[in-house]
């Protein structure tokens, strides 16, 4: 049997791309994710630019996690620059951060993977059976985006974030109904996490693999360091990024590629909690402690449930966090140079991204930018190439959906996860 | 019959459609009086068969493939809306960088000309740089309300022009100190309004991300920050970033007349 299956367009990876599958004499030939996503170039139009200019500019490159472009982009200047942030500026960008967390991980949890699992299309007829857990998701998701607004300056490219501090603090207020609205959500978020144990999940793909993230240096959980580690137990400065990273270009995809000493990776919430779980504590560590086990190093399905838990994560620490914003005093952080190099390194939703910086005189001189999907692209390849051949070999013909689901499972980008498959017979 | 309607993107950060998304208390209701032909962002079922009464479209024309599909819905559409800053000028993308060419900068970040094959890449252009657009809906990315407004609009058959005000006056309205007075770069006076000053009622200039108004007197701006002792090259930069294909022209044409580059 000859056969090619074009899963296409998948609206949006970071942008716009597609699973393309041929199948030749019963077996798999070559597994392509596509990257139709234009150039850019935003690295190269931020040369010449400000810093300041620069952390707007980068702000652009992804509207669902700019607030992490942004928070990157801050810290690779700070750290070239030698200048050394506020507590509470530290403290009110960890707010933020986790604002974005909670609203990008709720809208792909509840809103485009757990329809997949439950067999609804999609979110709104999947209301029928589960009115409480679509509710609940768009709730979560409108607290993230309310969370991004009040200390970012809007729900999507804000500007108050800022390097050295904020253009403006939030309201006692704002940050007290902050602190309310998260312990309001914590049974909501129980609820969808405990909807994950009556799920089957597939293991038609099952392979281990490598997972990198950060690993903050205080012995926590989060999602702010310097350090890179990687699950086969190596660390890396973040200075040295490009050891783990080893960005190539492919013909069919405009986005670059990754392999860590020639191998794929994964990236996001699934890596952090492989690399740092036993680090949480609360209800979130025992949650996590309840549902683990080993195929999660092998599954990327199990990255679902890891944005649930850090879901749940971010609303358990927002309340001490509100409290230690209202108590430290702020202060806004000048800069002592004008000239460096220095990379930033922050956890997106969708998983490790770094931003590196060579200034001169005030001016970029050179940029380097590295999101999440790009660094996962190659191990999606990998575990569809291996459902594909497991499916083929059951002799399972609609292979389409299974291999969405594992696309979806990444999520690559909220868009990505909802779209349109055609089929084409040779 | 219910208006038929398709949102699109082509190349850029998808932020205009998140915002429709983030309509969400009127979302259902939007879903209710239009019918919905293609959202890929939104639903999987996506109809491209039909005449459109309204395609909105975000993002820029940055590959063959992007043109390809602008092209394709401006001949299915009555009406064609370009939405947010990369379908209107371009975006951050479209930005003046001076003497070097497009090429040159692809080159750089992809190593040659020829690296990826998927679809020819093309030096990012606002959609007007191909087909007609009706209608423009300034931001970046839009905001919700005006978007709410046009639809409504769109549903009685009316086709609105866009404020011709700059963002100064809403900036007034919030009763903010005038950062340009205050000797800090802010691009105010020749941005479009919209936004509700977010960025000056944060401390910050504003960046000029709505876009330019269509009788900006750039020169006027230019003149006033470097009396306030600002370098010319570090205006252009600024006037740059959110200027689009248009502005950069101006600015092409500003530098000959003062003999530079």
């Amino acid at each position: 049997m000859n056969k090619k299956i074009v899963i296409e367009p998948m609206a949006r990876v970071e942008g716009h791309g597609g699973i393309e599958v041929v199948i030749e004499d019963n077996q798999v030939k070559d597994v392509t994710v596509d990257i139709f996503e234009g150039p850019r170039l935003i690295e190269q139009v931020t040369v010449g630019k400000t810093p300041d200019e620069a952390v707007s500019i980068t702000s652009r490159i992804c509207a669902i996690c700019y607030i992490s472009h942004r928070f990157a982009d801050i810290r690779a200047h700070e750290r070239t620059l030698k200048i050394k942030p506020g507590e509470k500026t530290k403290l009110l960008r960890k707010l933020a951060h986790y604002g974005e967390m909670i609203e990008s991980h709720s809208l792909h949890y509840y809103l485009l993977a757990l329809p997949d699992f439950l067999g609804y299309p999609d979110a709104i007829t999947m209301t029928g059976r589960f009115p409480e857990e679509v509710a609940g998701g768009l709730e979560l998701k409108k607290f993230g985006n309310r969370v991004m607004e009040i200390v970012g300056g809007r729900r999507i490219h804000g500007e108050n974030m800022r390097i050295g501090g904020f253009g403006k603090l939030p309201s006692e207020e704002d940050l007290e109904w902050i602190k309310e609205k998260a312990l309001m959500l914590i049974p909501t978020i129980e609820r969808g996490i405990n909807l994950w144990k009556e799920l089957e999940i597939p293991d038609y793909l099952e392979e281990e693999t490598i997972f990198v993230s950060v690993l903050p240096e205080d012995g926590t959980f989060g999602f702010v360091a310097d350090t890179i580690v990687v699950s086969t137990g190596e660390k890396y400065d973040a200075e040295e990024y490009e050891k783990v990273t080893n960005e190539r270009v492919v013909p069919h995809s405009f986005a670059k590629r990754c392999r860590y000493k020639g191998k794929p990776y994964t990236v996001g919430a699934l890596a952090r909690l492989i690399n740092m779980g036993d680090r949480l504590d609360g209800m979130a560590g025992e949650y996590f402690r309840k549902l683990y086990n080993d195929r999660w190093k092998r599954n990327p399905f199990y990255n679902n449930i890891a944005q649930a838990i850090e879901i749940l994560y971010c609303l358990e620490k927002i309340p001490s966090l509100v409290d230690k914003i209202k108590s430290t005093p702020y202060k806004e952080a000048k800069s002592g140079k004008d000239s460096g190099e220095g990379t930033g390194l922050v956890e997106a939703p969708r998983g490790l991204l770094i931003h590196h910086y060579k200034i001169e005189k005030g001016l970029v001189k050179y940029a380097n930018y590295i999101a999440p999907t790009t660094q996962n692209l190659d191990d999606m390849e990998k575990y569809i190439r291996n459902a594909a051949e497991k499916l083929l070999e059951k002799k399972i013909q609609d292979m389409e959906l299974p291999l969405e689901m594992i696309m979806r499972a990444y999520d690559p980008c909220i868009s990505c996860s909802v779209h349109m498959v055609k089929i084409i017979r040779k | 019959m219910k208006p038929k309607i398709g949102i699109y993107g082509l190349t850029g950060c998808a932020g205009d459609q998140l915002n429709i998304l983030n309509c969400e208390d009127e979302l259902l209701k939007l879903f209710d009086i239009f019918e919905i032909k293609s959202f890929v962002m939104a639903s999987r079922a996506a109809d491209e068969s039909v005449e459109l009464d309204v395609a909105f479209v975000e993002g820029s024309v940055s590959t063959a493939k992007d043109l390809e599909d602008l092209l394709a819905i401006r001949k299915k559409s009555k009406i064609l809306v370009a939405i947010g800053h990369c379908a209107i000028y371009g975006g951050v993308q479209a930005m003046f960088m001076g003497k070097e060419e497009w090429i040159e900068r692809y080159q750089k970040v992809y190593g040659k000309q020829d690296a990826v094959t998927l679809t020819a890449p093309l030096e990012p252009k606002p959609l007007s740089a191909y087909v007609k657009v009706d209608a423009a809906l300034p931001g970046c990315p839009i905001e919700k309300e005006p978007f709410l407004k046009l639809a409504g609009m769109l549903i009685h058959g009316v086709v609105p022009k866009n404020p011709d005000y700059p963002v100064c006056a809403e900036c007034r309205w919030k009763e903010n100190e005038c950062l340009l007075l205050k000797g800090e770069i802010c691009l105010g006076p020749l941005t479009n309004s919209g936004c509700g000053a977010i960025c000056p009622s944060h401390n910050t200039g504003c960046i000029g991300c709505w876009g330019p108004i269509a009788e900006e007197n750039y020169a006027a701006e230019i003149k006033l920050l470097i009396d306030k002792g600002y370098d010319l090259d570090a205006v252009i930069k600024r006037f740059s970033i959110f200027g689009g294909t248009e502005r950069a022209e101006k600015l092409r044409k500003f530098l000959e007349k003062e003999g530079r580059k």
